[in-house]
């Protein structure tokens, strides 16, 4: 059993999209369904200018209400924290989408409504997702919190971290490096 | 005949051993267990170099039953280091592209339809077509012009029928800054992020024009408080990390580099024992350049003059942990000014005095390949004059040779100097300016296109297309793994065939080896590609299985830092500010200011600049539906604008502008912006596909080579790409 949480630094991201692509490739999707976005925020008058960009995907969160809403019990949460949806289960009735505060799923060409599943096939062999992997600027850190020598340890120690629309009180288990440039 | 039930046909398969053995599997079996066993293949992984760009990135493909599932990046690689951007995974993708071109076509007519024919007749037909040609006007009137800086056979055949025309796309790209280093230094150099205090990227976006590990190599050496500042008149994707941006006029950096210069000098803070014992000429430049000082070069380039003189002493501070990045495609083709700017990046980096130190600037670690002999003994033609004149007293005699003039092909062709031109996996219709003036290269007496897809040059040119494989198709010579970017040892990595092709395709190797012998020169590749790549290890100690293996294979450190007995590549064995070739052709050797070619005056004019969007590889992605996904979902078509000049104009974002240069007017939607300096507008140099068989990229957006003439630079033979003012009126769609 682990605890897997994941850490993302929006100041490390420069918005290559190979995140998305990656992921599109990883579960055979086609082009124009993903389940991680770059929600892109430019502030500032010229010539003072600042970008932070922020990928945004399942958060997979402990308290999730897509997984409550759920009339089948088609979402689910693994053992290890991971929000899965089983598409046998699942008579498309998309109350998860509308629950979610993230907007993290989209309807595949079953009609079920998926989203950012932590790459579960990966980790279960101890690899990365295929967003953290691919990812250049290494924005992404995934891990297990129960591991003591996981370096998220330190990451989330040594940095400010805020989660997504915290209000909602989904209790994400994905972490947020809180941007310098905002 | 009494037909046949499909499961009355299984049974009997299955009873005749002998039949199974020439069934496909999947009629073996029950449905079901076919799934099952597909379902628990093994995944194989297979190693490969991505075609996205010149970085070459090691990739492993995941092969299952026969498909391609995914690309990883491979770990050890120096330009990838594991990790791979968005084009690679698209790039991967398109040996399912239904833009390939999957078999020999012949065009049939003056409109663009095409025939299919087989290999053989196209072979025979091309042969003895170039055949007659040769005979008649001479070997010199064939042209060979590809991306270059890959293996490509042709040199063995041009050599034999005399012809010196090997062109590369470099004049459209980064040309000046290869000839002017090479030139001045001796060959590139190249930054070493890991131990840089300071780095400063002018013109130059490894965000956008990605070499992943270099991306990851800034970032870390961010983490660890080294200062980036980005100078773009764009606020670029690298600007995004930067510690500061400094938006600059464009076609101006020149004049920031002369401040830097000026100031470096003026002020004291250069390092005078390295220009003392490694810089000729001085003297020369700073005769020509005191009077360039800060202030001056303030008021044309609009960064202010005690912002720049900042800039030089930090970077003198940290020096010689400082660099300036020596560029790419940015400020390299793009204006008049390109060679100076080119040597001034040199010369500011010499002051700093990083060459051969750490958080400085170093040569690419290299080694050799064996190379198998050819079979042929027959007679060898002298050659002739290039026919783009690169090289040659009177024309463009300190354009390299080597690497050409690819944007005139129609003028040698109207002069009689090019009558046969073969392009491979390039496609100046579309990646060379002015593509209307292009399109007469169909005039020659013989095109031939070798093309992965149906791009432009193929589909408004070709007379006969020869479609290469995708590169997860086929084995290739190994590659030297160096360059752009400082890694103490070279690297060896080659291509695997990790897909069997699925329709009528073939590798470069096996195309050349039936052109050649239809035209009448046998044996002039006797080898297969394994046969050549056991052949290219062999010396340096290894095999194509430990190859197989391992995806890339680092060899011993060859480039490691050096304080003293440092040897340059040029005459004098020193960095020569005054070039020596410059002075030869009745130029000034050193470099002094240039000012761009055109200036936007009026209230709606604008400079035409260009750039990489990260998910696109200039043109070689634009009919990827993966990558043209992401780009309708970020509005990627649209052209950037400033908000100020936006707004004096009454353009909002979203409003389709109509954009007129002195040679067409094309429609595009606007993006409106802060990060953008006033009097430029820029175009990503991805879009305006205009070849009909590439239905996903088709009439998408517009590219800057519409909008500018095909000029040449006397100097380095570049196309001064960002030399282009463009008149813009709101509406029009």
């Amino acid at each position: 059993m682990a605890n897997y949480v994941m850490f993302i630094d929006p100041d490390r991201c420069t918005g290559c999209n190979a995140c998305r692509i990656a992921c599109q490739m990883q579960w055979g999707l086609p082009p124009e369904l993903n389940f991680n976005s770059l929600i892109h925020q430019e502030t500032g008058k010229y010539p003072n200018v600042k970008r932070v960009i922020i990928p945004v995907q399942c958060q997979h969160c402990k308290d999730a209400p897509c997984e409550k809403v759920c009339p089948t019990s088609a979402t689910y949460t693994t053992e290890d924290g991971i929000v899965l949806i089983d598409g046998k289960k699942c008579i498309g009735c998309k109350y998860c989408m509308v629950a979610c505060p993230y907007n993290a799923r989209v309807i595949n060409e079953q009609g079920v409504p998926e989203k950012c599943r932590f790459c579960v096939e990966l980790v279960a062999v101890g690899e990365e997702p295929a967003c953290v992997s691919t990812c250049m600027n290494e924005v992404r850190v995934f891990g297990d919190l129960d591991d003591p020598n996981s370096p998220l340890h330190e990451l989330l120690e040594k940095r400010e971290v805020v989660r997504l629309r915290a209000d909602h009180g989904t209790d994400p288990r994905i972490y947020y490096a809180k941007s310098k440039r905002v | 005949m009494r037909p046949i039930s499909r499961r009355s046909f299984l049974k009997a398969t299955a009873a005749t051993a002998t039949a199974a053995a020439i069934l496909p599997k999947a009629l073996q079996m029950d449905f079901k267990v076919f799934a099952q066993e597909a379902q628990n293949n093994e995944v194989e992984k297979i190693p490969s170099l991505c075609n996205g760009c010149s970085s070459y990135c090691g990739v492993w493909a995941y092969v299952k039953n026969g498909r391609l599932w995914k690309i990883e990046g491979n770990k050890t690689h120096m330009k990838s280091q594991g990790h791979l951007c968005a084009r690679a995974h698209g790039i991967a993708q398109n040996v399912y592209n239904p833009g390939r071109v999957t078999q020999p076509m012949k065009r049939v007519g003056d409109s663009n339809n095409f025939e299919p024919i087989t290999w053989e007749q196209a072979f025979q037909e091309i042969g003895s077509k170039m055949k007659d040609i040769v005979e008649e006007h001479g070997g010199d009137k064939v042209v060979w012009a590809c991306h270059g800086g890959k293996e490509s056979y042709a040199s063995q055949f041009l050599d034999i029928i005399g012809s010196p025309n090997y062109i590369t796309h470099y004049a459209t790209c980064f040309t000046a800054k290869t000839n002017i280093w090479s030139n001045m230094v001796g060959g590139m150099y190249n930054p070493d992020f890991d131990n840089a205090k300071m780095m400063l990227f002018v013109g130059r976006n490894y965000a956008g024009g990605i070499i992943p590990a270099a991306m990851k190599r800034i970032t870390e050496a961010k983490e660890k408080g080294a200062k980036i500042v980005v100078v773009d008149p764009r606020f670029c994707e690298l600007a995004t990390i930067a510690d500061e941006w400094l938006p600059i006029r464009p076609g101006t950096d020149l004049a920031f580099y002369l401040g830097i210069a000026h100031t470096l000098i003026s002020e004291d803070l250069y390092d005078k024992d390295f220009v003392e014992n490694y810089v000729y000429g001085f003297e020369e430049f700073w005769a020509h350049n005191k009077d360039f000082s800060a202030e001056k070069a303030a008021e044309i380039c609009d960064i202010p003059a005690e912002k720049i003189r900042e800039i030089a002493r930090e970077l003198a501070e940290n020096a010689p942990q400082a660099f300036l990045d020596p560029g790419y495609h940015g400020l390299a083709a793009h204006y008049q000014n390109s060679n100076e700017t080119a040597a001034l990046n040199i010369i500011i980096n010499s002051l700093l005095g990083n060459f051969w130190k750490e958080g400085g600037l170093f040569p690419a670690a290299s080694t050799s390949f064996g190379k198998l002999e050819s079979g042929y003994y027959g007679p060898v033609a002298q050659k002739g004059n290039r026919a783009d004149g690169a090289g040659i007293a009177g024309e463009y005699p300190l354009v390299e040779p080597s690497r050409g003039i690819p944007q005139r092909i129609p003028d040698m062709i109207e002069k009689g100097r090019a009558r046969v031109i073969f392009f491979y996996s390039y496609n100046p219709l579309r990646s060379a300016p002015e593509p209307e003036y292009q399109k007469k290269i169909k005039n020659a007496d013989l095109v031939v296109s070798i093309p992965l897809d149906w791009n432009e040059t193929t589909y408004h040119t070709a007379h006969y297309v020869l479609p290469e494989c995708h590169y997860l198709e086929r084995s290739e010579y190994p590659k030297v793994i160096n360059g752009n970017i400082y890694w103490p040892a070279a690297q060896v990595a080659a291509r695997f065939k990790a897909l069997e092709a699925s329709n009528s395709t073939m590798a470069l190797l096996d195309i050349m080896k039936g052109l050649t012998t239809a035209y009448g020169i046998e044996n002039l590749y006797p080898y297969t590609i394994e046969e050549e790549m056991e052949a290219a290890l062999g010396p340096i100690g290894l095999t194509p299985e430990q190859l197989k293996e391992e995806g890339c294979i680092e060899l011993r450190p060859s480039v490691l830092p050096k304080d003293e007995g440092l040897s340059f590549g040029t005459f004098t064995e020193k960095i020569e500010f005054s070039i020596g070739a410059w002075r030869k052709e009745g130029y000034l050797g050193v470099p002094t200011w240039v000012p761009p070619l055109v200036e936007p005056k009026e209230k709606n004019e604008f400079r035409l600049i260009h750039g990489k969007q990260p998910w696109h590889s200039h043109i070689m992605t634009t009919n990827n539906p993966y990558l043209m996904a992401i780009t309708k979902e970020k509005n990627g078509t649209f052209m950037w604008m400033n908000s100020a000049r936006a707004e004096e104009l009454g353009i909002e974002d979203g409003d389709w502008v109509t954009v007129t240069s002195e040679i067409t007017s094309k429609k595009v939607q606007v993006h409106v912006t802060e990060g953008l300096y006033p009097e430029c507008v820029w175009l990503p140099s991805t879009y305006g596909t205009f070849s009909e068989k590439l239905e996903e990229g088709f009439e998408q957006g517009v590219n800057y080579n519409d909008f500018i003439p095909a000029r040449i630079d006397k100097k380095t033979g570049h196309v001064m790409g960002q030399e282009c003012i463009v008149t813009i009126t709101k509406g029009g769609k």
